[in-house]
This record gives structure tokens, C-alpha cells and sequence, in this order.
């Protein structure tokens, strides 16, 4: 049994003028230790689904449907009070920002403290040693005198650091990062995420990385989702879908990276840009930007279909293995 | 080589930190002192930007790469140095002297957000420009101006009477270059213009500054954080740490074989789609801020090949073979 | 033409502020009971049974008459008279009028110093900031009121008690007006110090657009829903101010009567049980600032800018 698996998930926003939908059917799973990416550009809805697993959806935000099953319990129907045992215990967030995390007025060690006299009824000397120990985890310099210096007294890079050091106190079976290191300079951003992928695979920690870099996808994550619009439009191994993308998003995607280019010729783009969800289209929400996108693709959203791998949502992919099997069926 | 179009000579910009006099005083060991703290943003730049090209700056946060885009512009005022265009010194001048140089130098801002005036609609926002710098004018060449501006970068003509807050980033972006375009200008300064973007609009935008550059035969000054955009877009390169250039070459050259220690670290950085784990040079520490620069190479704190030299002895830009300018004891000596 | 009115027209409506104004029971009542004391207030003429300025119809055998429904009430008369015998309705209907007509000129007096000094102290900043916001602490730290009865004590003396009662119109707003000017200039410097580090500055300077142009035709637009709210309360606070100054005797003269003089001349003669002449332009008074207030508070909460973009 998978560790988490999100099933049928819808969330929705109740904004005046009737409910939008943010989040639409998503279904996938994480296995224990695995390292799955959650690709997509704003607006699609990867933050949304990363709250939502930690029935965390601020208002007017709503879990409308499915499941989110944790050790086969369902997450989106348990109280406050029970979620309350898991958020931080057993599944760790490591945010954008920080300061989201941290407590300006409060001292690291204080905050850590805090943390797992929360979850662990242990002496507070003891919970001191488990937060140094942490920090040492993270490679701070000096973690003794970090305990006692507060938010502001360290450099971005340093209180990443420390947020991953925090998220690693109660020792997680899955840890969430949103664009843990978007903020970040690219020097610092390496380091961070060498040191979260370490970290991972030494404590064997599933984590879940939501990103709009590919870059740091394939570097990092097994396994990875595309979304656009709200809906996972691909999912599969992350090697597979880097060299060899199915959807026609996922290859634009990656094509329109300044990398993929020859210096100086013009990049792949992909025309127009993400529907608001005020506005999403009929059908694949993708159709109006694809090239191959035809009647059908206006009037429903395609099934997912299997291709090596990867799992698509895209009529065209799907035509594509429909035609193959012809050709070898005719072969034989 | 032909005499360049935009020239930095030795320039400085430092931000004062500690106010008035009354703030600036002290009590320090028993008796009052007078203590001015600055951030020292640029230290001594100097850059020739050719006709034609794109010169990109890179940088992390904090390296002056915007300040001196800004110096450039005339938003702020150096405190040294100078700023030559085509020859004329403009860092000086003020009122109607500067007037010919804001229409041939235009600026491309990075928050696309920010910089459309949420209460000026389409037509307004690049029909003022226009009017002010060719007030002799008739509506109708203002009027086909506009078309023409708008039809370049790929705006709909008939959304004029929108404001900027219908539009999403990448179309306000593109309203923004249009505004720049507008005046005619033969120089844009584009500071991080992409990088608010997603990146599908990257891309579009990218392009859409390389078109106008073809058409229009523009120079830039492109600043960016990020160096898969350069060794794009760039014709040449110029690594800034801390206020200072430490490396400038072609982006062929720099690619190729970064001499530099910190732009070799900087491009072993960039997660690249063909890795599977990140490999990176580690830099010990972080950057030191701006207020105190460490003495001799503003690097030798992180760099693995510091010396004692390093540690003296401020390095200059100084021409390699390989047809790179780096500033590093270690390069230079050769033992690098 | 017309399109571009339409779409205007329809822009509004589909706008927050008009969705919010439509969802907000409060505001809708009190922007109705505005708009009706402002039309009576402004037809006053028409609709007034009589004209209190006009000494030839006063009748001093109807003084101090109840409102209908008390014993002794002329029909003639519905809110009753006061002590000179002039109708009370009329004279509040005319009240109301010099109220209205001080609070606006008073707000339209302190906005133009507010943000012309508003905007130049936010946008130039340096010494013309740090003389500007002196200047405006030093006049907030003397009570409006207090300025108010000095300036007008002196105008009193020296132009004579006919002569004032021609100017007490023009000496109120002027006092009011400059006495509260700093309340605007704060509002709109904080909100020029937050527009002026945005991009679209930097933008119009790189344009070579003068100094006056981005001030007046860039920056100023951008920070005129805040100056919108303050202005509002500002209208209701120069309404009782001037109450207060009538009440006193330094505002309007009896023979044009304000509703704070209207109430001070009833308040000789509540211990003789004509309470009506102060208790009904002192109710109407209340209501007047309420519903101005609340349309304030409303107003705040609308143009809040985090609201407002969410």
C-alpha cells in the first residue's frame, strides 16, 4: 500500500458568482521514501493541491470531493484535532518563504522547542538535544549559538536551512516543500536542494517537491506530475517525461527552456498562457495553446492513457498508441 | 574595435545607511563618535556596451547588477564615475539636455505588475510618450505609431481602452516593451525582464526582444540572475559579485571555459534537465553584505583558491588568452 | 462616444465597488438618507413653507409653537417654531444647507492644500518633506477649535457684528479648511511614499517625463481612493466642528442659522419646555455626520487596497 494516495480530489473556491474549481480529479500516490515533483506554472494549481493534502485550504477554498489517504486513512474527512497530529509529526511543510514558518519575536531553539513539545512528551532538555541535533543535520555552522539567535539574524540560505531542520524534528514520513527554494540565489538554491535530497534518502523520507523548475525535477525526484489548469495532465518517471514528454505541454515546456535552445535562434513557445480559473476551457483546458488540438479535444476532457510509463491525458497521444497497435496488429 | 555605444567608466554607487547627522552620532567607548555606514552597491565598474549587442550582467542578489542598470538609466546618481553615450557624457545632465538620450535609451522593468500605471489604460500608457517626445505630432501618426508598437510585440490593437490589470504577466510585459519601443529607442536597458514570468512566457517574451532587435537593430544591457537566459540571448557576458565584475567574456567563450572560480560555480549551479542529482561546486559561506566588503578579492571568502594575496590585494580585470577578461590572483598567476 | 460611455457605465456595474455597495444594507440606507438631506438641502427654496432670512414673514405671536401632535401645534407649523417665531422646518431645511455647504467647501479647502503639500512632501522628499510635515505637526497640535475661536473672535471685533454675519460662511470654511489640511497631507504622502518606489515611476522618469507630470498625471490617480475615504470622514468632522463653533457663538449668526446655531438658540429655552428647537436640528445633526461616517466606514473597507485586489 502506497504511503499517501490522493484519489479523485477536487477543491474548489466558493467566490461570489458560484464555485470555480481549482483543483479537478487528481489522483497519485507516494510511496515511502519516494521523491515525487509537482511541476506546473502559476495557476495551476500545484500549491492548491499541496495545501489541500494537509486539509490545510484556506477559505473560500474547499475540499469538494475524494480522498486523501494516509496509512489508508482519509485525511480530508478527519477532524481538525486529529489532523492536528499528523500536520508537522508526521507530515512535515517546508514553505516558499520562511517567514511563513518562522516566528520573528521567537528564538530558533524556542521554536523548535516548541515544535516537538507539541507532538513528543519528552524534558525540554531533551527536546534542546533533538533540535541541535537536527541543525547539525542541516549542516548549519556553529549550531549551538543558532539556537539562541532569532529569524532575522541569518541569511535566506540560513533559514532555509533551519526551516528544513524544523521540518525534520519529529522525523516525518513525508515532507511537502512549495518552492522551497525559488527564493533563493542560484549558489544557495544548489546547496538547499543537494542537502534536502541527502537528507531524504539518508532518513528515508518521502518527499513531495512542488517546483516550476524542471531543472531541479530532474535532478531531484523519481517521479513526477505536470499540471495545468488544475488537472495532472501527465505523470510517470521523471527521467521518461524529461527526454521523452508526451503531452504536448509537457514537451513545450521543456522546449521553451532557454537550455533546449541553439544560442541566439528563437525559443519553442507555446502561444497564449494559462486560463484563469474564472475562464477554464471546455475539454482539455490546453486545447486553445495546442497545435493538435481538435473538435474533440473542445468538447471533453481526455482519460488518462498508458504509454510506457506515463500516464496522459491527451487525445493526440492517445490516437498515436491507438495507431501503433494497428501497425503492429497489421504487422503480425 | 569601433568606439562604443554606452561606456561605464568607474563607477561607483554607494547607498548611505545612517542618515542624518543627528542619527549618524554615536556613543561609543565612552564618548561620542560620528559613524556613517554605506552599502557600497557598485565598486568600480567598468563596461563598454558595443552597437548591436546584448550585453548581459549576471549576478546573485545584491551584486549592484540593478543599480548599475539604473546608474545607466539615470534613475540614480553615481557617486563616482562616469556614463558616456555615443561619445556624450549623460550622467551629468539635466532638464532639456537629457531629453534626446531618454528617447534613445528605454528601460524594460522586471515586475510587469508594477510597472503599467494601474490607471492609465493601453492607448494612454503608450500614447503619452509618443506625444511628449514628438509634440509636433499629428493624431494620426500618433495614432499609427501606436498600431505599429502594438502590432509588433502582439497586442491586439483594439484592447487600447483596457487597463493593465486585465491583462495576465506576459501580455502586460509585452505592453511594457511596447511602451519602451514607442519612442524609437536605439538602446534598452532590460532589468530582469523575464523573470516574473512563467516559463512558457519566458519564452515568448525572449523571443519577442530578440525579434525587436533584429527589426530595430537594438543594443541591450540585459540584467538577469539567470545564466541559461544569457548563454541564450548574450552576445557577451559580465559576471558581477559584490559591486564588482569579475569575469567578462563572449558567452561562447564563457561557457566554454568560465575562468573565474565564482562564474564556474555559478554555472555549475544552474539545475540542467540531463542531471540527475545536483553537482555543484560548493562554496563554503555566503556572501557578505555589501556594508563591510572584505578586504583585497570581494570573493576570497568563499573562493577555494584563496591566498594571501587574494586576501591583500584587490585583482583587476586583466585579459586572458582565451579571449576572457578575469579579475582573479589565481588566473593570473596561473595557478587557476 | 456613446460606446465608450456604455462601456464605462457597464464597467461599473460589473465593478466590486457597486457588487459590495448593492450587498451592503448600511451603506445603501445611509447613502439614500444623504442624498435626501442633500436634495432638501439644495431645494431648500423650493421646498421650505417659508423663508426664514425673510424678516417680513416672521410673526413673533407664533413663537416657540410645539410640533403637530402637541397641544397647542399651528398646522402651519409642522415642526413647530422657535423663539423669534420662525418655522422650524424651514429654518432646519436652510440649516442644513449652511452645514452641507461648509463641510464641502471646508473639504474642498483642505484637499487642494492636502495633496498639493501631500505630494510634494512624499514625492521630493528630503527638506521640502521633513519642513512640510513640521508645518503639519505644529498646526495639528493646536485644536482646530481653538484656532477657530481666536481667528474668529478677531474677525468679529474687527469687521462688526453685520458685517460678519455676511462673511461667517467664507471665515468657517477658511478656518476649517486650513485647520485640518494636515490629515489630507499625511494620508496622501503615506500613500505617494508607497506608489513612488513602484516601477511605473521609475518608468515615466526614464520617459523624461518633468517632475509635475509624474506627480500630477502618474502618482496622484493612484492615490486618490484613500484621499476618497478621508475626505468623507472629513466633510462630517468639518460638519460639527462648525456645529461647535456656532454653539459657541463664533459660527454662524443667528439670522442665517446653521443647525449648530439653530441649536444653540433653542438651548435658552429647554428649561421652559421648548425642548423641540434644540432636540430636532440636534437630531438631524446627528444623523447628517452618522450617515456621512458610515458611508466612510464602508468606503474604507471597500477601497482597501487588499481587499479590494483579492
Amino acid at each position: 500500500m502506497a504511503l499517501l494516495e490522493v484519489k479523485n480530489l477536487d477543491v474548489r473556491f466558493a467566490v461570489r458568482g458560484g464555485d470555480l474549481t481549482a483543483l479537478r480529479r487528481i489522483s497519485f500516490s507516494l510511496d515511502k521514501g519516494e521523491r515525487l515533483g509537482l511541476v506546473g506554472e502559476s495557476g495551476a494549481g500545484k500549491s492548491v493541491a499541496a495545501f489541500s493534502i494537509l486539509n490545510l485550504i484556506a477559505k473560500p477554498g474547499y475540499i469538494a470531493g475524494g480522498q486523501i489517504l494516509f496509512e489508508g486513512k482519509d485525511l480530508a474527512a478527519m477532524s481538525e484535532r486529529e489532523l492536528r497530529k499528523i500536520r508537522g509529526n508526521r507530515i512535515a511543510m517546508i514553505f516558499q518563504d520562511p517567514m511563513m514558518t518562522l516566528n520573528p519575536v521567537l528564538t530558533i531553539g524556542t521554536q523548535m522547542v516548541e515544535a516537538i513539545l507539541a507532538h513528543r512528551k519528552i524534558s525540554k532538555k531533551e527536546a534542546r538535544a533533538i533540535a541541535l541535533d537536527r541543525l547539525q543535520k542541516v549542516q548549519i555552522p556553529s549550531p549551538e549559538k543558532r539556537l539562541d539567535q532569532y529569524p532575522h539574524e541569518l541569511s535566506g540560505g540560513m533559514r532555509q536551512r533551519v526551516i528544513i531542520a524544523i521540518a525534520l524534528l519529529l522525523d516525518p514520513e513525508i515532507i511537502i516543500a512549495d518552492e522551497p527554494t525559488t527564493a533563493l540565489d542560484v549558489t544557495i538554491q544548489a546547496e538547499i536542494m543537494d542537502l534536502l535530497l541527502n537528507l531524504c534518502e539518508q532518513e528515508n523520507v518521502a518527499l513531495m517537491l512542488i517546483t516550476h523548475d524542471l531543472g531541479v525535477v530532474s535532478q531531484v525526484t523519481q517521479r513526477m506530475l505536470v499540471m495545468y489548469s488544475g488537472r495532472i495532465i501527465e505523470q510517470g518517471p521523471t527521467r521518461e517525461i524529461i527526454n521523452d514528454a508526451r503531452h504536448p505541454y509537457t514537451q513545450g515546456l521543456i522546449n521553451a527552456l532557454p537550455q533546449m535552445g541553439e544560442p541566439g535562434a528563437r525559443l519553442f513557445q507555446i502561444p497564449g498562457s494559462m486560463p484563469s480559473l474564472k475562464n477554464v476551457p471546455s475539454g482539455c483546458p490546453f486545447h486553445p495553446r495546442c497545435n493538435f488540438a481538435t473538435d474533440q479535444c473542445k468538447r471533453a476532457m481526455p482519460e488518462y492513457v498508458r504509454s510506457g510509463n506515463v500516464d496522459v491525458a491527451c487525445y493526440e497521444v492517445a490516437n498515436l498508441i491507438e495507431q501503433e497497435k494497428r501497425m503492429q496488429e497489421a504487422e503480425s | 574595435m569601433t568606439s562604443p555605444l554606452v561606456s561605464i567608466r568607474g563607477l561607483e554607487k554607494r547607498f548611505d545607511l545612517s542618515g542624518s547627522f543627528l542619527e549618524q552620532l554615536r556613543f561609543e567607548g565612552g564618548r561620542l563618535r560620528r559613524k556613517q555606514e554605506a552599502v557600497h552597491a557598485i565598486n568600480g565598474v567598468n563596461l563598454e556596451v558595443q552597437k548591436g549587442e546584448a550585453l548581459c550582467v549576471v549576478g546573485e542578489s545584491g551584486c549592484g547588477k540593478s543599480t548599475v542598470a539604473r546608474t545607466v538609466m539615470g534613475l540614480l546618481s553615481p557617486s563616482a564615475g562616469e556614463i558616456h553615450y555615443g561619445g556624450q557624457r549623460i550622467d551629468n545632465l539635466e532638464g532639456k539636455a537629457a531629453l534626446p538620450y531618454r528617447r534613445k535609451m528605454q528601460m524594460i522593468f522586471q515586475n510587469p505588475y508594477a510597472s503599467l500605471n494601474p490607471r492609465m489604460t493601453i492607448q494612454q500608457t503608450l500614447e503619452e510618450p509618443i506625444r511628449f517626445h514628438h509634440p509636433d505630432w499629428s493624431p494620426v501618426q500618433v495614432r499609427d505609431k501606436i498600431h505599429e508598437v502594438m502590432h509588433s510585440v502582439g497586442i491586439d490593437p483594439d484592447w487600447g481602452s483596457r487597463f493593465g490589470h486585465e491583462f495576465s504577466g506576459g501580455q502586460r510585459q509585452r505592453i511594457a516593451i511596447a511602451r519602451a519601443l514607442a519612442v524609437d529607442p536605439e538602446f534598452i536597458v532590460a532589468d530582469e525582464p523575464i523573470s516574473a514570468l512563467d516559463v512558457s512566457i519566458q519564452a515568448q517574451v525572449l523571443n519577442l526582444l530578440m525579434d525587436a532587435q533584429e527589426s530595430r537593430g537594438l543594443t541591450y544591457l540585459f540584467i538577469t540572475h539567470d545564466l541559461a537566459v544569457v548563454e541564450h540571448f548574450g552576445t557577451r557576458v559580465a559576471v558581477m559579485y559584490l559591486g564588482r565584475v569579475c569575469e567578462l567574456a563572449d558567452t561562447k567563450t564563457l561557457f566554454a571555459m568560465p575562468r573565474h572560480p565564482y562564474t564556474q560555480a555559478l554555472l555549475s549551479a544552474i539545475p540542467k534537465l540531463e542531471d540527475d542529482r545536483p553537482n555543484h561546486i560548493r562554496l563554503q559561506g555566503e556572501v557578505p553584505t555589501p556594508v563591510n566588503l572584505p578586504s583585497g578579492c570581494v570573493f576570497h571568502g568563499r573562493c577555494p583558491y584563496a591566498n594571501e594575496r587574494c586576501r591583500q590585494e584587490v585583482p583587476q580585470l586583466i585579459a586572458t588568452d582565451g579571449g576572457a577578461q578575469v579579475a582573479c590572483h589565481a588566473v593570473e598567476e596561473g595557478r587557476l | 462616444m456613446t460606446t465608450a460611455t456604455v462601456s464605462r457605465w457597464d464597467r461599473f456595474r460589473e465593478s466590486f465597488f457597486w457588487y459590495s455597495f448593492k450587498r451592503d444594507k448600511v451603506a445603501i440606507a445611509s447613502f439614500l438618507v444623504l442624498l435626501a438631506m442633500v436634495l432638501a438641502a439644495v431645494f431648500a427654496p423650493l421646498l421650505a413653507p417659508a423663508d426664514p432670512y425673510d424678516l417680513a414673514q416672521i410673526n413673533i405671536m407664533n413663537s416657540e409653537l410645539p410640533p403637530v401632535g402637541l397641544d397647542g401645534a399651528d398646522p402651519a407649523f409642522p415642526l413647530g417654531t422657535d423663539a423669534q417665531g420662525r418655522d422650524l422646518l424651514s429654518t432646519i431645511l436652510y440649516g442644513t444647507r449652511v452645514s452641507l455647504m461648509i463641510g464641502f467647501g471646508a473639504v474642498v479647502l483642505q484637499a487642494a492644500l492636502g495633496i498639493l503639500f501631500g505630494l510634494l512632501a512624499g514625492y521630493l522628499g528630503g527638506k521640502v518633506d521633513a519642513i512640510l510635515m513640521r508645518i503639519a505637526d505644529v498646526q495639528l497640535s493646536f485644536s482646530t477649535l481653538m484656532v477657530a475661536i481666536i481667528v474668529g473672535a478677531v474677525f468679529k471685533a474687527s469687521f462688526g457684528n453685520l458685517m460678519f454675519g455676511e462673511i461667517a460662511i467664507y471665515m468657517l470654511i477658511f478656518i476649517i479648511g486650513v485647520a485640518e489640511w494636515p490629515q489630507i497631507a499625511r494620508t496622501v504622502r503615506a500613500s505617494v511614499l508607497a506608489e513612488k518606489k513602484k516601477e511605473y515611476v521609475d518608468a515615466a522618469k526614464v520617459m523624461g517625463f518633468g517632475t509635475p507630470r509624474i506627480m500630477f498625471r502618474h502618482i496622484l490617480p493612484n492615490t486618490l481612493s484613500p484621499i476618497f475615504v478621508i475626505a468623507t470622514v472629513q466633510i462630517a468632522n468639518a460638519i460639527i466642528s462648525e456645529a461647535a463653533l456656532s454653539f459657541l457663538g463664533l459660527g454662524m449668526p443667528e439670522t442665517q442659522p446653521s443647525l449648530g446655531s439653530l441649536i444653540k438658540s433653542g438651548f435658552d429655552y429647554i428649561q421652559s419646555g421648548s425642548w423641540w428647537i434644540t432636540l430636532i436640528p440636534g437630531l438631524v445633526l446627528v444623523v447628517l455626520v452618522l450617515v456621512i461616517n458610515l458611508l466612510g466606514d464602508w468606503l474604507r473597507d471597500v477601497m482597501n487596497p487588499r481587499l479590494y485586489k483579492g
